[in-house]
């Protein structure tokens, strides 16, 4: 990862030029994207011929053994990611300089347009998918073919990039570390809380509910927790309301270097 | 990355120039524009199919639950939520009326992508038994009421009331087909009942579908019209509702940080707190 | 609970090897049981349905004891049988494993024997015609009306995509939220917008409304959507030949063998030989029986018919008016295989099954058996 993305500081301090670089960011989506696709496809390939019976050798094959090697690869990215981030923050939050400042509120931006893309394959993508899944064929396990993907990949996903913004925030940019965030917080614990939102889910249909209306009540909690995502909205009120100070700052050093 | 320079009075006065933002500035200014698009429109494409999927997603799904008395009811009861905060954070923060139409445009569009890559590619099914329905009409007349009327309590009771009205109608032009009535078994059906019988979904039994049933109705025929009519009341109410959600998730506040870990964090100085 | 609710049998695909476009049918009975499980709602409303993995069938006709089934059932009765038949038509090319299913409300689907189908072809030569009671025929079901409701979503599209460039190719974020914080508005939301809006409304309002009038000229004798209940008569009650009591039954874990002390009663006028033990598909059949073993269909699947089969204590028939207390045991991986073992971890450890009688005139004699189980972990002496 470039020390410029993750907003490492140390030599720029003397720079005059704003600059950004958005190479991570056109990674990160590019790989997402691929990841995403090769998940569907997986499904494609062995939903209906491994995945429609799970107490089949096949089905523990095709999809246990997927179900066992993403949760602690994709957790254990999640967790490498945002230790990186809390050891390479900067030791002295308050020193940083406008640019700097300026440029970490752009990366913290796109750590929430790839979150926003993640959220999208969550949220439309793989629960559509989902939906129509589970009407299609008998749910004879919590662990089916569209569960594993969207349940246990894609939400572990999101929340490398959702807590992984929250801690970006808060060890390169000044403002959210002196004070919390609510609307951060609610725009990444609402969807952090669906993970456990799912044993609900599941308790429910073990002991209520065999048939699939999507619409159930059973499955609100997803929905208020889906309903965080506006608060967004606030991230961006408050990124916009620092760059009415910095913007000033950083282009007028810019326009009397020129 | 240019930026259109739009004299929008006669002092020749711009956005960009009242803003004060220097042309470099205003150029990261536009990065910053695509940046939050780009976020918008998966985010919402993603939360806002999502809760359309999970409050009344089958009335949405499938063409045999497209009914008069419930669909046209709780479908835009259901739809009008995201919109409304859109149009909320939109146009409180920026002057923009275009948040509900942002809303119901990714809406429609992210469920069609869905109905390819799921339902087609994956499932089988055939496109005409998950013809979605859309709110985009009812989206485009809550923005042109608030754009005429600048107000948000006037934009629910107009508005909202709108939103709901029109969602019967302006689905029904796309959906009309779908109800020619067929013999089948002796028995009348409707093309829509016969798409989804045709083509079975397992898990989907007939009895599960949540639609109108019985023959006495009050208002006979029209029966779609009162449901309109009561969606559009609800509507009002819930335009208002998450209006105020909207302006909710727009605040800026943070809270107190404890010292512990600001310090933790990287925050040395005592004065921060 | 499988083996204590609907108990399917003599299920017969006609072929499992169609063509796409081919039909084939899918026929048999079910039981209710009658000592029905607490935790499964009973059959009040009911589904008659197939089990697929998608849409790789079309359905064309259902019917229960004779009667449509395109809707759903009112309160069946338990303790009696039913016939089904479906009329189903292969769709997509490959091998698909089809059963037929009773779906229960509040319960799910209770699925039959299931068979592999064979479906040979081209997907894409796929259609469903259908005519319409409005003289207009339709060349496929699969894609009637789309290009209209795909032309209006693509309308409403556009309009929706138009409005929004209009705004979007403006400074957005920060400038204007900068200028309103200054109290421009005016800069941000100019007259002529307001016009332009003004006209994007009518044109809203145009489409809708007038989209409706055309649809209702052109679709005057649209119906709604069709649903309701209907009511349908059980199968005649066949006389009770045969009681079936079971004193004791348990299961023997490590073996994966039912064992059962019955009493068996014949009030019937000819003798009765046990011929077949069936529960939730399985069927455990007496080979020594021809007429047991006749009763198996060709193309029943071959995985549920258990390969030990039944073993009896005596093999004597039953004579008339005769009650006699017999061992019947049924010792098959299957039990493990199709997971109904689920007595060992359920609340309520019972289990049920129908036990099918011959005389010797060839006449079938069903009866409905159950109790308590208790399962034995270790092998018995």
């Amino acid at each position: 990862m470039s020390d410029a993305a993750l907003g490492r500081t140390p030599n720029v301090t003397g720079t005059k030029t704003f600059s950004i670089n958005y190479g991570l960011f056109a990674f990160a989506i590019v790989a997402l994207t691929i990841l995403y696709i090769c998940a569907r496809l997986y499904q494609q390939a062995f939903g209906f011929s491994m995945g429609l019976d799970a107490s089949s050798p096949e089905f523990d094959e095709y999809w246990m053994t997927l179900f066992k090697i993403e949760l602690p690869v994709l957790y254990g990215a999640g967790a490498l990611c945002w230790t990186y981030l809390f050891l390479t923050r900067d030791k002295n939050i308050e020193a940083i300089t406008p640019e700097v400042e300026l440029r970490s509120y752009f990366y913290l931006t796109m750590w929430l347009v790839v979150y926003s893309f993640c959220i999208f394959w969550t949220g439309s993508f793989f629960a559509d998918g989902d939906g129509v899944w589970h009407q299609t064929t008998l749910r004879d396990t919590p662990f089916t073919p569209s569960h594993i993907i969207l349940f246990y990949a894609t939400i572990p996903i999101y929340l490398f990039f959702g807590v992984g913004s929250f801690v970006y925030a808060m060890t390169r940019i000044p403002a959210f570390c002196r004070g919390i965030s609510l609307m951060h917080v609610f725009a990444v614990v609402g969807p952090f809380l669906i993970l456990p939102n799912l044993g609900f889910n599941e308790w429910g249909h073990a002991y209520w509910l065999t048939e699939e209306i999507f619409s159930h009540p059973l499955h609100w909690g997803f929905v208020v927790l889906g309903w965080c995502a506006l608060a967004l909205a606030g991230v961006l009120m408050q990124i916009v309301g620092r760059f009415r100070e910095l913007v000033p700052i950083v282009f007028k050093q810019d326009a009397a270097s020129a | 990355m240019a930026i259109p320079k739009r004299k929008v009075n006669p002092k020749g006065e711009t956005v960009i120039s009242v803003s004060g933002l220097t042309p470099k500035a205003a150029r990261y200014s536009r990065i910053f524009d695509f940046l939050v698009v780009a976020a918008v429109v998966p985010l919402f494409a993603g939360a806002f199919h999502l809760h359309v999927m999970l409050t009344v997603g089958d009335w949405d799904m499938y063409v045999d639950w497209k009914d008069r008395q419930y669909w046209p009811l709780v479908a835009p009861i259901s739809m009008i939520m995201f919109p409304a905060a859109l149009q909320a954070i939109f146009w409180v923060n920026f002057r923009l009326p275009i948040g509900a139409t942002v809303g119901a445009t990714v809406l429609l569009i992210t469920t069609w992508l869905g109905r390819y890559a799921n339902w087609w590619i994956w499932t089988g099914f055939p496109f005409t038994e998950g013809v979605p329905s859309q709110v985009i009409a009812g989206a485009l007349l809550m923005d042109m009421a608030l754009i005429v009327l600048r107000n948000s309590l006037f934009t629910s009771i107009f508005a909202g009331f709108a939103f709901g009205f029109v969602f019967w109608p302006s689905n029904y032009s796309a959906l009309a087909p779908f109800y020619l009535p067929v013999e089948h078994q002796g028995m009348v059906a409707s093309l829509a009942d016969m798409i989804g019988y045709t083509f079975p979904r397992s898990n989907m039994p007939e009895y599960l579908r949540i639609i109108e049933r019985g023959t006495l109705r009050t208002f006979g025929s029209s029966v779609s019209w009162v449901s309109a009519a009561f969606a559009g009341f609800i509507c009002i109410f819930m335009h208002q509702l998450w209006w105020q959600l909207g302006r909710f998730a727009s605040q800026t506040t943070f809270l107190k940080n404890g010292d512990v870990v600001k310090s933790f964090m990287g925050m040395k100085s005592r004065r921060a707190s | 609970m499988r083996t204590r609710t609907v108990q399917f049998y003599d299920v017969h695909f006609s072929k499992t090897d169609v063509k796409v476009n081919e039909r084939f049918e899918l026929t048999g009975k079910f039981r209710l049981m009658e000592d029905w499980p607490d935790a499964v709602t009973p059959p009040d409303i009911v589904f008659v349905s197939s089990v697929s993995p998608g849409p790789t069938i079309a359905r064309v006709e259902t019917y229960l004891n004779g009667e449509p089934a395109r809707q759903s059932f009112a309160k069946l009765e338990l303790g009696r049988d039913y016939d089904f038949r479906m009329v189903l038509e292969g769709r997509t090319p490959g091998s698909s494993h089809i059963h037929p299913s009773i779906s229960i409300k509040g319960s799910g689907p209770l699925v039959g024997p299931g068979q592999w189908i064979n479906i040979s072809g081209d997907a894409h030569s796929f259609a469903f015609p259908i005519k319409t009671m409005t003289g207009l025929q339709i060349d496929d079901l699969q894609t009637f009306g789309l290009t209209n409701a795909i032309g209006w979503h693509v309308a409403w599209l556009a309009v929706a995509a138009a409005w929004l460039l209009f705004w979007l190719v403006r400074p957005l974020f920060l400038p204007r939220w900068l200028v309103l914080q200054k109290g421009r508005e005016d800069l941000l939301v100019s007259l002529r917008d307001t016009g332009a809006g003004i006209i994007v409304a009518a044109i809203v309002l145009g489409m809708v409304f007038g989209g409706y009038v055309r649809a209702n000229q052109e679709y005057p004798y649209n119906v709604p959507l069709q649903s309701g209940l209907n009511k349908v008569a059980p199968r005649p009650a066949s006389p009770a030949d045969a009681e079936v009591k079971v004193i004791s039954a348990t299961y023997e874990v490590p073996g994966r063998s039912m064992r059962l002390a019955t009493r068996i009663t014949n009030k019937g006028s000819e003798p009765l030989s046990i011929g077949e033990l069936t529960t939730a598909n399985i069927r455990f059949l007496n080979q020594g029986l021809p007429a047991a073993v006749a009763n198996v269909d060709p193309t029943y699947p071959r995985d549920l018919v258990a390969r030990t089969g039944l073993e009896l204590s005596s093999d004597t028939p039953i004579n008339p008016g005769e009650t006699r207390e017999l061992r019947v045991e049924a010792t098959d991986a299957v039990w493990e295989l199709e997971r109904l073992v689920s007595f060992l971890t359920d609340v309520d450890s019972k289990f049920g099954g129908l036990l099918l009688l011959y005389t010797p005139s060839g006449k079938r004699v069903i009866a409905e058996m159950g109790g308590p189980i208790v399962p034995v972990f270790t092998e018995l002496k």
